[in-house]
């Protein structure tokens, strides 16, 4: 499925997941998930509601089990990864010590990191220099998230996971944040994130993995998730519009009208195009263009799930926060 | 090993910067003692004011080792702290031990003034030995309540710990003979408590005794019955993080 079975370094995955499952009760969370990472890759990991996440970020981090399978960390096991520093971590649901001060905690974690970078540049790196003095629990959304991101870089871990980094911040932050993202990237880091935004994804990853109850369903460059959700999408003026014609057109996908206004999703837009134009219609203000890939995911997990995939972003950020509710 | 010894350092420090805290451990007992130090009479067969310096000595102890701790571990688990440390370089074990090293230090400072307080307003004398081993058996005694407070912190949510770590303080208080000295049916039911026995310590060392063995070995006993039960739901709730 992927094609980049040869990473820069070579040896072994940065991580590797062989056949892992896990099952709540009667619950599937994950099931029979494989995948590798390789180094120096930016991986975003982006699923719906319930696809398995935070589940598998989870026993990446050694927080779980799994119930069958094995996921390796450099060869290594997950727990001893993370206790050897070659893991940092960012979760949404990871609290703060509350009662101490920013440069406390972070100074903290890099006492207790085998590889510690000094404070002051971790604090600058993560763009809270500013609140070092603060009270972490007298903190903004936002900054409370960036202190979070500082505790995933106070060392020099080789791979860096991170689920949903930049939710609480606003748009400038999360510029900012990406920015320094791209830093750790360039230093040579693995990073894997999960994130609900797509257009992040689409910015920042050079890889995206798309989950859906608990399945990998497509694994490949932001532009190769967009080909795979196949449509492209061609709008036009048409005079006398039918319908009935429309929806015989070849590799029609889906089919918007409104009055002369025609919007279709085509998995071929050629063959849809030339098969418009050979039965004589003459359509005006033509554009074809490529799906976006809020609109790619979508189809994706539409496939999987065999409903009408019309859920509106908003519906499926708000899904997500339920979802990390129960998880805490 | 830097990084527990860290981590356990900033705990002390949160919980100095808590007043509130400093109040009910330190505060109360000394208040106590303040008012009804200097009462006559006699318990346990030592005067009222020897005892009642053990007496405020453990209460101040054990309830700051068990209320504050047992409150903290259920509400930092809730908030995601205790997955954070999980997810970081630190030892696994660094969190309990921070946190009962952390409450071992920040108990000395009740600890001291109430024995100050009896030393120097109650008027009780006693040779050096006998003050450090009053001093000792109390501050280690802590540590049981330090171990209870882990067990019942990560059992539980933070609005079910606070009524129980308070019927728990309330029945080692009354019934372990501390707020005052037992006599007939509830000294045989409390005996069996672990406050009761600190305080028997004590009493027994004021009165020219030695260290009673039964004193200790029932000490020991539940301090390993709650280290056990600890290490039982810090297990159990490892996927409930």
């Amino acid at each position: 499925m992927s094609d980049r079975e040869t990473g820069p370094a070579g040896g072994a995955p940065v991580v590797s997941f062989e056949d892992v499952s896990k099952v709540y009760g009667q619950v599937r969370a994950v099931d029979h998930l494989s995948l590798e990472l390789r180094r120096g890759e930016t991986v975003a990991f982006l699923g719906p509601n319930g696809a398995g996440k935070s589940t598998s970020l989870d026993m990446l981090l050694a927080l779980r089990k799994p119930t069958s399978g094995q996921i390796r960390v450099f060869g290594d096991s997950p727990y001893h990864a993370v206790k050897s520093g070659l893991i940092g971590a960012m979760l949404q649901s990871g609290g703060l010590m509350p009662e101490v001060t920013v440069r406390e905690l972070v100074g903290l974690m890099a006492k207790a990191h085998p590889r510690p970078l000094p404070v002051d540049d971790t604090l600058r790196r993560a763009g809270i220099a500013d609140l070092a003095g603060r009270r972490v629990d007298k903190l903004s959304g936002g900054q409370t998230q960036r202190v979070r991101f500082a505790l995933a870089i106070v060392g020099e871990s080789d791979l860096i996971v991170l689920d949903e980094p930049t939710t609480a911040m606003d748009v400038e932050s999360r510029q900012r944040f990406w920015d320094s993202m791209r830093a750790e990237v360039a230093e040579g880091r693995t990073v894997l994130f999960a994130s609900h935004y797509l257009e992040e994804a689409d910015q920042a990853a050079d890889r995206i993995l798309v989950v859906n109850k608990g399945r990998l369903l497509a694994d490949g460059t932001p532009a190769e998730i967009k080909k795979r959700a196949g449509a492209k999408r061609i709008s036009f003026r048409l005079d006398g519009v039918d319908e009935t014609f429309l929806l015989g057109l070849p590799a029609l996908v889906n089919l918007e009208i409104r009055r002369d206004q025609v919007h279709l999703q085509s998995s071929d837009s050629d063959r849809t195009l030339y098969a418009l134009l050979d039965a004589g219609c003459r359509p005006r203000e033509l554009e074809v263009s490529s799906l976006g890939l809020e609109q790619a995911f979508l189809a994706i997990t539409a496939q999987d799930d065999a409903v009408t995939a019309v859920t509106a972003p908003a519906a499926l950020r708000h899904q997500h926060q339920q979802e990390k509710e129960t998880v805490r | 090993m830097m990084g527990t010894l860290t981590l356990a350092r900033l705990e002390m420090l949160r919980v100095l910067r808590n007043k509130r805290y400093l109040i009910f451990t330190a505060g109360l007992p000394a208040a106590l003692y303040l008012a009804l130090g200097r009462s006559h009479g006699t318990s346990y067969g030592v005067e009222f004011r020897a005892f009642y310096m053990v007496a405020m000595a453990s209460m101040g102890a054990f309830s700051g080792a068990l209320t504050g701790n047992a409150q903290r571990i259920s509400q930092e688990r809730k908030d995601g702290w205790v997955r954070q440390l999980r997810i970081s370089a630190l030892p696994a074990s660094s969190y309990v031990i921070a946190k009962i090293l952390a409450s071992l230090v920040t108990l000395l400072p009740s600890l001291v003034l109430v024995l100050l307080l009896g030393r120097f307003y109650g008027g009780v004398q006693l040779p050096v030995p006998s003050w450090i081993i009053i001093a000792v058996s109390v501050w280690l005694g802590s540590m049981i309540f330090a171990a209870l407070a882990v067990a019942i912190g990560y059992r539980f949510m933070p609005d079910t710990v606070q009524p129980m770590t308070m019927l728990i303080y309330l029945l080692m208080s009354v019934l372990g003979g501390v707020w005052f000295a037992l006599g007939g049916t509830m000294q045989k039911i409390g005996q069996v408590l672990p406050t009761y026995q600190i305080v028997k310590i004590g009493t027994h060392v004021i009165g020219g005794g030695g260290v009673p063995g039964s004193a200790v070995a029932i000490i020991a006993a539940w301090l390993a019955a709650f280290v056990i039960l600890a290490a039982v739901s810090v297990r159990s709730t490892v996927e409930r993080i």
